[in-house]
This record gives C-alpha cells, structure tokens and sequence, in this order.
C-alpha cells in the first residue's frame, strides 16, 4: 500500500466528521440571535451541546472554544497515519505560546504580570510542561528549536527589549520547522500550503509594516524564505500602492486575493480583510482536495474548516456581547461550510 | 533424460492450462481482495462516526469483489475442458494448452485492474454517501461501470474457450 492509500480511513472518517461543522444555516441563525442567551440557546442545539451545558460564567466561553479545537487536534491526532501532519498545524499555537512566555518574562522583569491566561492548549507541546521548562531554565529540553532559540530571545530582551526582532525570529523559526515537517512527510500536497502559508504571511507582514512607513529594506529581514514569491520580489512591493500588488504577484495563485483592493482604503480595514482572505485562500487551497478518497490535504481541510468555525462563533460571540451591527459582522466571517 | 523430456512434452499442454487457470484466480482474485481493501478502508472510517451506514457500505464494498469470481469461473471452465476435474483425461497438444491457458488471460488482465480501480471508485463514492447517503442509487452506479470491462474479460474468455477444438 502506498503512503497516500494509508489516508483512506482518515479521509472518510473526516469526511463523516464533516457533519458536526455548522454550516450556513446555523451561522445565519446564530447572527440573528437578540443576546448571548439566544446565542447559546441555538448553540447548544448543534454540536457544541454538550461543551456549552459546561459554560459556567461569560469568561469561560472562550475556555469552552479553546477546548473544543483542542479536543478535535487530539481525536484527529489519534488515527492520522502521520501524526506529524497534525503537529504541523499545531506548531504555531506552540510558537505562539513561547511569545506569550518571552512577553511575560518581559513583563514581570518591568513591574508586569505574568499572562499565562493567555497560553493555548491546542499547541503540540503541553502547556505545563512549557511552563516547568522555562521556569526552571531547562531550555534545551524545548521542542522545535526553541532549544536555541529562547535563550537567544531572552538575550536579545535583556539587551534592548526588541519584541519585534523576537518576533521575526521566532516566526522565521517556525515556518523552517513548518517546511522541515512538510519535507519530512513528503506530501506534496502539504508542502505547497506550508508555501504559500509563508508567501500569505510575507504579504500579511508588508500590509501591517506599510502601515507603519517601512521601507523595502527595512522590511527585508521581516520576510521570510521559503514561499513560491521570493523576498526579493516582494520587498521592494512595499513602497508601491497596494492595488498594484497583484499584478507584481501575478504569477503566484496568491495575486487573487488583491483582486478587489482599494489603495485608498483604511489600513485597519484592508489588514481585517486581508486576515479574512487569506484565511478563505489557505482553506480553498486544501478544499481542492475534497474530491480525492485518499488526499492527506483533507485532514488539513478539516482542522482549518474547525479553526475558522471557531473563529467565526466567537467574533459572532463577542458581537453579541457588544451589540455589533449584524452586516458588519457578516462581512467579517471566514468562510461557513453549506 | 529422453524420457523426461517425452512426459514433459506429453503434460506440457495440461501443465499451460493449469497456468492459465492460475493466472485468472490469482490475479483477479488478488485485483478484488485489493479493491475490497480500498473500499474497507473508507468504509471503516464512515462506520466509526455513525454505524448505521454500514448497510450502504456493504453494497459498494460487494462489488469489486465480483472480479475474483469470474477469475474462478474461468479457472473452472479451462480445467474442465482440459479433463482436469475427473472424468476421462483429455489428450491435449501443447498448442492447445496454449490456447486454453491465453484464453484465461482477459479475465486475469481485467478482472485485476478493474477490480482495483472499482474499489478506488466505490471508496469515493463511499465518501458521497458519508455526506449525502440519500444518493447510495448513483452511487452504486458509478462504480458499476468498472465492472463493464471485467465482464467483457469474462466474455471473451469464455468465448475463446469454446473456440478451441480438441
């Protein structure tokens, strides 16, 4: 049996699992509900039920969310044939959780508090763990690289407190990881998504230091290798108007997601769209395998269709929560299964 | 040694008829037991969410298993008319041996490799009805077609068998 035909219980089984993602008609549901309660009340008539009878005040709801793609990593985890796939996706939840421990490092060291409040548990390595390795300074027992890493990062902190230099590397760190995983699993499929997860990041990266009058050689070491538009390209885009970029990037499948861009938008607004297309991009990206009995993408299909259902119930929460405008919610949701 | 020789010369037209027996239960029996084994798999996947599909499973799991008995239809057919399932013992030439040991190979031929790509389609179409079990009609079809080209291995098998005079 071939690597691929190894993917043709896990493909079914996701495909099965499809029924517990709400689809479009839950979603307009839960826009059109008053308050909270009536938020909950359709909720728990889905397939959260059970997770939402465990809601015991408002501040846990996001707790509630956390567990639930937690606990779907975990199942998927449990009968992929390459479990890598599924720490692949994970690994930024792990970087993540190393930036929130180097910030409150930082914070503490400044009269701050520790916020380990906001740690993730969907992260690949567990989160005590994390905690009792970097408490007691037992760096090299950290995955991914962080071995050399976070003591590096603590260094750079110390010296001049440059969160975004931390930042850049850590990222940089994480997407040569990211590639290394793909690599090592040698699934064609996934390693083109890690790509143009990086190329969708690099453009993601440019929006938000345009906004803050980056030059193209400032932003250089911001971006990182590895995509299908390479730096050199994209570098020099910066100074540019952003309704020009797609035409620079023509050649990369990523170009589409300037389609519609207006240079004379407001910058908060074109990164927020930006976020949602980029979301939609990577989920359409793997969706092109839904098609194929034995297509590992299909697993990353699901985990990103799981992440964006999360998304979209909290932003839809909180918009509840403060009397958003329905319309500009909508706008604002990733992509909702049908 | 002449006379090893003299029997091997004798037996060789049975022994090219046993070969082609062979060939048509080992390879179409082989292509159906892979087929099923791609189907299972999807099958399993869908059951361990929701058991009750296992009905519609089980109907498409069935049909690429068709193609190892025709590969066994066959094998039978060939050794009867060679006398090899008793009765009186059939004089045979080395060609016709020959004959009737090729005449197994259509169903050997297509009876594996569209028993394989059957149990390809009837695990996408085991996919469909994890989605949408409502369609278990269509989707029964489409993996029926595969079969068309077994059959028409198991038909001119047949039909070159009867087509040799001993």
């Amino acid at each position: 049996m071939s690597r691929k035909e190894a993917y043709g219980y896990a493909a079914a089984r996701i495909r099965a699992m499809e029924h517990r993602l709400l689809d479009a008609a839950v979603f307009a549901r839960l826009l059109d509900a008053e308050d909270t309660a009536s938020f909950l009340k359709v909720l728990s008539e889905t397939s959260y039920s059970a997770e939402v009878s465990s809601i015991s005040a408002e501040h846990s709801f996001d707790a509630m969310l956390e567990r639930v793609l937690h606990d779907t990593y975990e199942e998927i985890a449990s009968f992929v044939p390459d479990k890598e796939l599924v720490t692949l996706l994970r690994l930024p939840y792990d970087f993540s959780n190393a930036k929130v421990l180097l910030k409150s490092l930082f914070a503490v060291k400044s009269g701050g508090k520790k916020r380990w409040d906001l740690l993730t548990s969907v992260a690949s390595y567990p989160v005590d763990k994390l905690i009792a390795d970097t408490e007691s300074e037992e760096y090299r027992l950290l995955p991914f690289g962080l071995s050399s890493l976070y003591p590096k990062c603590i260094s750079i902190l110390e010296q001049n407190g440059d969160m975004l230099e931390v930042e850049r590397i850590l990222d940089e760190q994480m997407f040569k990881e990211m590639l290394n995983l793909a690599a090592s699993l040698d699934i064609p499929e996934v390693t083109r998504w890690v790509r143009l997860k990086i190329d969708g990041e690099n453009l993601r990266t440019m929006v938000r230091l345009k906004r803050f009058g980056f030059d193209s050689v400032r932003v250089r070491p911001f971006l990182h290798a590895g995509g299908f538009v390479g730096t050199e390209v994209l570098a020099p885009l910066v100074s540019e108007p952003m309704d020009t970029w797609g035409k620079a990037i023509d050649f990369s499948d990523l170009s589409a997601i300037f389609d519609d861009s207006e240079s004379s938008a407001d910058f908060s607004e074109v990164v927020g769209a930006m976020e949602n297309k980029l979301d939609d991009f990577y989920y359409a990206e793997t969706a092109k395998s839904k098609y194929s009995q034995d297509s590992p993408c299909n697993i990353v299909m699901y985990l990103l269709g799981k992440e964006q259902e999360i998304k979209n119930i909290r932003m839809i929460y909180v918009s509840k929560s403060g009397s958003w405008d329905n319309d500009k919610v909508r706008g604002l949701l990733r992509y909702v299964g049908n | 040694m002449e006379a090893v020789l003299a029997t091997m010369g004798d037996q060789l037209g049975q022994m090219l008829v046993v070969l082609g027996a062979a060939l048509a239960v080992g390879f179409a029996g082989s292509g159906s037991a892979w087929g099923i084994g791609l189907a299972n798999e999807a099958a399993a996947g869908i059951m361990t969410e929701d058991p009750k599909k296992f009905g519609y499973a089980l109907v498409l799991l069935a049909l690429p298993g068709t193609q190892g008995i025709y590969g066994l239809l066959v094998a039978v057919l060939a050794m009867q008319k060679a006398g090899l399932l008793g009765g009186a013992a059939v004089a045979l030439s080395v060609w016709q041996g020959l004959g009737i040991g090729c005449a197994c190979l259509p169903i050997a031929i297509s009876g594996f490799y569209s028993a394989i790509w059957q149990g390809k389609s009837s695990a996408a179409t085991i996919l469909m009805i994890a989605k949408r079990p409502e369609q278990i009609g269509k989707a029964v079809i489409l993996p029926a077609m595969c079969e068309t080209y077994a059959v028409f291995g198991l038909l001119v098998s047949i039909l070159m068998l009867n087509g040799i005079k001993l």
